[in-house]
């Protein structure tokens, strides 16, 4: 299946916010089956551009476009029907359900019309809905924590559950918003074994907000940079790296960055 | 049986009802102080129409609740519009004027009270009791018990999962509306006499409480609330006045302690062993 | 007839007007809707009967009365909102519907629950203005009553302890970080509450010369509509609020029944939370930060 139209196309988006202009005049397109990375400094408006494309704040000019489709006028709640999902910076899962209830709360967009609320998922062990959360969380590795409260649970093991939970909406663009961040080691590579098997058995594409350039190397095969709003550069991982406005603006601040906002993350 | 326990069980089975009423909004983040307002339209519905038209009681209680859900599905539309304090304050606004409508309508005694002839006992009470807890405990077991707690967690991140967040707050209160109708109308048939004045704020408040003490994230809080606050004042015995006393500084002490309410989903679950076997696997791996 | 009970409206306005400041300030600094403010307002009505049943010269009695409220309102901040935090957000309002039944049930238990008749302390002294009778008691309430309004938006726009408050209200977050002391300054705000909610009752009891241990609810309903009316976290639409409420329901209940009052007044609530949340008066666009 080669569909030669872009999965995410933004043209022309700009947002303000009061006097300050987040995102300005902005166009890029991301690549159907691509994991593309989407990189700046703090407040270059990465974030705002997910919050834009999933419609949690509305843009104040240009379109938006998903698969095709102009999504810039739908509400929020519309779009993950469209093939949108996303993860959160700061995770945010649902803090009274149970693991396998919060993936379930990812089928919404595909079980939710009257017929859907009142399936037994929670009454019946061999509901369907529940079998498919449950497998989603055995080849998530995430099997023995289905049961479990989700605020006891580790911090690496609520990132990876949120991967599943948007993943639970099969969507054809899945937005991750600094997966990585707050995460040791071992949590990191877990993640990167998800999201890897996720690539591999599915043909979703991945628009990642990363600060880790170590995860963005290993995971991304494009990359754009943004900063005050602006696309500055984009093209591959090594393109990017060797581009010198990219040098000077973000690469010289990264280093120490990533150690600083896991301590937020941590604490927050 | 004697007089008196019947009737503190068939308070009892009533205040269980009304629990339920105010667990659904709350389970999905809402506080409805109008509820008496909709207990009282059930009440007097169901009253009129089994003392007009000789309805069965039991036909006439269920129209009532379906009267009050009626009422509360035009109101939620606008109300729930609002949120947070002005959400409190506009649901009180509406429980007040129900209050005084009835209090003007002759048609039902107005002021003097509204007696009701047909006249039901404890079986039938607690069936209806029985029947709420059992119906609103298979409800939470559904995708809807889920999402009106994902709504209730995260308005914003329930919405982007494709949630019509409204849809779920506006059925949580008219299904919550209903139920308080149908109590009222449990009340009203047991007690033979209705005024309007019972149906004030101190009920809103009081039966919102029971809720809260039990706890609002399992459907089993509100039963047990309403449980140990109907019947613990009983065991205390003292005048009325000071039962009051007793609950209130129970309600401020147990809040300060324990704002979740004395039941919570994670104890249910750590008591079923389900938490403890997944920490134990977690240890192991 | 119809001046006179303009005059009255002014001054049943002037009473809620400070049960709505009571309101609106707690409100507006903590976003915390605090149900025992009609609680407070009838401990110090009571506290005023009961002192100077029991000998007090007034002067001190009034004193002794806004001690005592402003002392119980510290115990209920401990309560509703100190150990509180993080709690499901209408946690705190719930408990202080407690502590409004809790304070009703314990006058009962103490003071018994029939209605007490205060001396007339002030009688003879009406004056008569053009046909009208205005009591001395009823003037001096009103002066207070503006008098301490005035003071309290002073407080709020001049002293440093106002501007953090102000802090407060915009963002608590934020207060933290610049390194506001919230739980210095969240006693403040109680102790202020039930102060006025306390010069209130005092007042209450020295005008009408009746209180009883349910006194509160009544005037805690109007309270609230008026805060509404005026716009909430406002403490000048409180004023407004308050004698737009006193006046329309001392006109109307001479020729409407209470009850067509009551569902006129919570009509208007219901409509002005639909269509305009700041309230009638309000110019700023939130209820909170908007002092």
């Amino acid at each position: 299946m080669t569909n030669p139209q872009p999965i995410l196309r933004l043209d022309r988006i700009t947002k303000r916010f009061g006097g300050m202009t987040a995102i300005d005049d902005l166009s890029f397109t991301v690549r159907r089956g691509s994991r593309t990375a989407l990189i700046g400094p703090n407040g270059a408006g990465k974030t705002t551009v997910f919050n834009l494309v999933t419609g949690a704040v509305p843009v104040d000019a240009g379109q938006i476009f998903v698969d095709g489709r102009d999504l810039t006028q739908m509400p929020s709640r519309k779009r993950v029907r469209h093939g949108l999902a996303r993860s959160f910076q700061n995770v945010r899962l649902m803090p009274h359900l149970t693991a396998i209830e919060n993936v379930m709360v990812g089928q919404h967009c595909h079980n939710g019309g009257l017929f859907g609320v009142l399936q037994p998922v929670n009454l019946w062990p061999g509901n369907r809905w529940r079998a498919a959360a449950r497998a989603a969380l055995c080849e998530s590795g995430l099997e023995q924590y289905a049961a479990a409260t989700v605020k006891n649970l580790p911090y690496g093991v609520q990132k990876r559950l949120e991967v599943v939970r948007a993943m639970m909406a099969q969507p054809r663009l899945l937005l991750l918003d600094e997966p990585a961040a707050g995460l040791n080691s071992a949590e990191t590579e877990a993640l990167q074994v998800l999201l890897g098997r996720i690539c591999s058995s599915s043909d979703v594409t991945l628009l990642v907000v990363e600060h880790d350039m170590h995860f963005v190397g290993a995971l991304c095969d494009a990359v754009v940079v943004l900063d005050f709003g602006r696309k500055i550069a984009e093209g591959s991982p090594a393109e990017v790296r060797a581009d010198p406005r990219v040098q000077e603006i973000y690469l010289g601040t990264t280093i120490a960055e990533p150690v600083e906002r896991c301590h937020v993350a941590r604490s927050a | 049986m004697s007089g008196y326990l019947e009737g503190i069980l068939v308070l009892l089975a009533v205040n269980v009802v009304f629990a339920y009423g105010a667990f659904l909004p709350v389970a999905a983040g809402q506080l409805n102080l109008g509820l008496a307002g909709f207990a009282a339209i059930g009440a007097y519905a169901s009253a009129y129409l089994s003392n007009t038209y000789a309805i069965d009681p039991i036909l006439a209680i269920l129209l009532g609740g379906i009267a009050a859900g009626a009422v509360a599905l035009i109101v939620a539309v606008p109300v729930l519009r609002t949120r947070g304090i002005y959400l409190a304050l506009a649901t009180f606004a509406v429980g007040q004027i129900v209050q005084a409508a009835l209090l003007n309508l002759e048609v039902v005694g107005g002021a003097a009270g509204y007696p009701v002839t047909a006249f039901i006992r404890l079986p039938t009470i607690a069936a209806f009791a029985a029947g709420v807890v059992v119906l609103v405990a298979l409800l939470f077991a559904t995708r809807f018990g889920i999402a009106v707690t994902a709504v209730h967690d995260d308005e914003r991140v329930a919405d982007l999962m494709g949630l019509n967040t409204r849809a779920f707050q506006v059925a949580a209160f008219t299904l919550g509306s209903v139920i308080a109708g149908i109590g009222g109308g449990l009340y009203a048939h047991h007690f033979s006499f209705i005024e309007a004045q019972y149906f004030n704020i101190g009920l809103s408040i009081t039966i919102v409480l029971y809720v809260l003490l039990g706890g609002t994230q399992t459907v089993l809080g509100p039963l047990l609330g309403a449980a140990v606050f109907t019947l613990l004042p009983e065991l205390l015995r003292g005048s009325a006045n000071w039962r009051y006393v007793h609950f209130a500084a129970a309600v401020i002490i147990l809040m300060a302690l324990r704002p979740q309410g004395l039941l919570t989903a994670a104890q249910i679950r750590r008591l079923l062993g389900l938490d403890r076997a997944a920490l134990s696997r977690e240890r192991a791996a | 007839m119809l001046g006179q009970q303009f005059i009255n409206g002014v001054m049943l306005g002037s009473v809620y007007a400070m049960v709505a400041v009571a309101l609106t300030l707690s409100i507006g600094v903590l976003n915390f809707l605090n149900f025992s403010i009609p609680g407070l307002f009838m401990i110090a009505g009571m506290a005023t009967w009961a002192l100077i049943h029991a000998g007090v010269a007034w002067p001190l009695a009034i004193l002794g009365a806004l001690a005592i409220t402003a002392a119980v309102s510290l115990v209920v901040e401990r309560f509703t909102w100190r150990w509180l935090r993080g709690a499901e957000p209408f946690v705190p309002l719930v408990s202080s519907m407690a502590f409004l039944l809790l304070f009703e049930h314990l006058a009962i238990a103490w003071w018994g629950s029939e209605m007490r008749v205060l001396p007339s302390l002030f009688a003879g002294t009406d004056w008569r203005v053009a046909g009208f009778v205005i009591g001395v008691p009823q003037l001096v309430g009103l002066a207070v009553s503006i008098a301490s309004i005035f003071g309290l938006s002073l407080l709020l726009k001049r002293t440093s302890m106002g501007r953090s408050l102000r802090t407060i209200a915009e963002d608590s977050d934020t207060a933290l970080l610049l390194g506001v002391d919230v739980n210095r300054l969240v006693p403040v705000v109680f102790a202020l509450a039930g102060l006025f909610a306390a010069l209130a009752g005092v007042l209450f009891a020295l005008n009408y010369r009746q209180v009883q241990p349910f006194m509160g609810e009544a005037v805690g309903l109007k309270g609230i509509s008026a805060m509404i009316v005026g716009g909430m976290g406002s403490t000048w639409g409180a004023i407004a609020g308050g004698l737009v409420i006193g006046i329309t329901e001392v006109l109307s209940v001479g020729y409407v029944g209470a009850n067509f009052v009551d569902i006129a007044v919570f009509g208007l609530l219901l409509l002005i939370l639909f269509v305009r949340p700041t309230g009638l008066f309000a110019g700023l666009p939130a209820g909170r930060g908007g002092i």
